[in-house]
């Protein structure tokens, strides 16, 4: 999703009102409650925050000019690699084998076989259509998030097809954003 | 409240920007090789043998790399930019396009294409052309992503000698007017 992206594809970007601010707030509080501790640390209450509108109906949620957190439509929102890899453990985490690293980091979907294979490893509390941390064989961080089309007993009971949309990996657009302006 | 879990500090590859263990995956993992020698040993074993093979190499190399880039330092970083596709960046041609856009039957404004490309901050521009001109002046997006700096009123001719006097790294002949459509270089 963020394979091609630049800052210049913000097409907008606003300082939100208190009353967004505090939904963010409490929406990301829900998602990933391992984060509560630190998220007056990560979303001040004083210092503004910023919803960059993209195409494809996508936010990104900036503190300090660094994307933190980014969601769809109304989706969950997610928070960035950049985020995730110093707080690896908020998220649920899905393992793909050594050989669906190089595919993932071009962007592809995760497939069921990559989780289910012995390189691979499935957090069985998965619903569908959550987000999840995807690591990799051997790898201590995270390489991509992505958000389940299935559940984890579905993966691997059909075992077929896309089990995770890839939204987020290492090296893509987003990524390379360190700091938007 | 649960105790405060501290923030993992990761370092990342100075070369490609990913996490060390990933730069076997990444665009140039040939690249990165020098930097994970020197900061993550650890994780590519591999890598220090086939260093020290390559040691001789790299010297002669790097004498290479320093002749060339005293002629074409400044344009090198440009050509390495890489699309996400892995496609070579096109490198972009450095001109300077000044149009004259009619807005009301006797009212124009002269956008100013392409500064950006010879180093010049847009926004200290755009300023300085308002001044100079006395008139509105703004730094605009463009249609193409690209940004530009709007100036009302027809300077259309003026502005090649202010723009030449105030930086004067633009040589003249890369401005270039639009006419009817087509491109006319300014002198």
């Amino acid at each position: 999703m963020f394979k091609k992206f630049t800052s210049e594809e913000v097409s907008g970007q606003n300082q939100v009102k208190a009353s967004v601010q505090r939904k963010i707030r409490q929406s990301v509080a829900e998602e990933y409650p391992g984060l509560e501790p630190v998220l007056d640390d990560l979303l001040p209450k004083k210092s503004p925050l910023i919803v960059a509108k993209c195409p494809n109906h996508l936010n990104l949620v900036i503190v300090n000019n660094v994307p933190l957190f980014f969601n769809i439509r109304d989706g969950p929102y997610m928070p960035t690699l950049r985020l995730l890899h110093q707080y690896p453990n908020i998220m649920k985490k899905f393992q793909v084998d050594r050989g669906a690293i190089k595919f993932v980091l071009s962007g592809a979907n995760i497939m069921c076989p990559g989780l289910t294979s012995p390189g691979g490893a499935l957090d069985d509390d998965v619903e569908a259509e959550s987000p999840v941390a995807i690591m990799a064989e051997g790898k201590q961080h995270a390489l991509a998030i992505g958000f389940t089309k299935m559940s984890a007993k579905d993966i691997r009971s059909i075992n077929k097809g896309i089990g995770v949309d890839n939204m987020h990996y290492l090296n893509d657009g987003l990524w390379k954003m360190e700091r938007l302006d | 409240m649960a105790e405060k879990p501290q923030p993992l500090h990761v370092v990342y590859c100075g070369v490609c920007g990913l996490p060390p263990e990933y730069c076997e995956f990444g665009p140039d993992f040939e690249k990165c090789k020098p930097w994970l020698i020197q900061n993550a040993p650890d994780l590519y074993p591999d890598l220090l043998k086939e260093a020290e093979a390559k040691e001789a190499d790299k010297i002669s190399g790097q004498l290479q790399s320093t002749s060339i880039s005293d002629g074409s330092s400044a344009s090198k970083p440009e050509e390495v930019k890489r699309l996400p596709g892995g496609k070579v960046k096109k490198k972009e041609k450095q001109e300077i396009i000044i149009e004259k856009v009619t807005r009301n039957k006797r009212k124009c404004i002269t956008t100013v294409k392409g500064l950006e490309l010879f180093g010049v901050k847009l926004s200290d521009a755009s300023k300085k052309l308002g001044k100079k001109f006395a008139t509105g002046a703004s730094v605009v997006k463009g249609p193409t992503e690209k940004e530009q700096i709007d100036v009302q009123g027809d300077i259309a001719y003026d502005i090649v000698d202010f723009i030449t006097e105030t930086w004067p790294d633009v040589p003249e002949a890369a401005i270039y007017f639009i006419e009817d459509g087509k491109k006319v270089p300014a002198v």
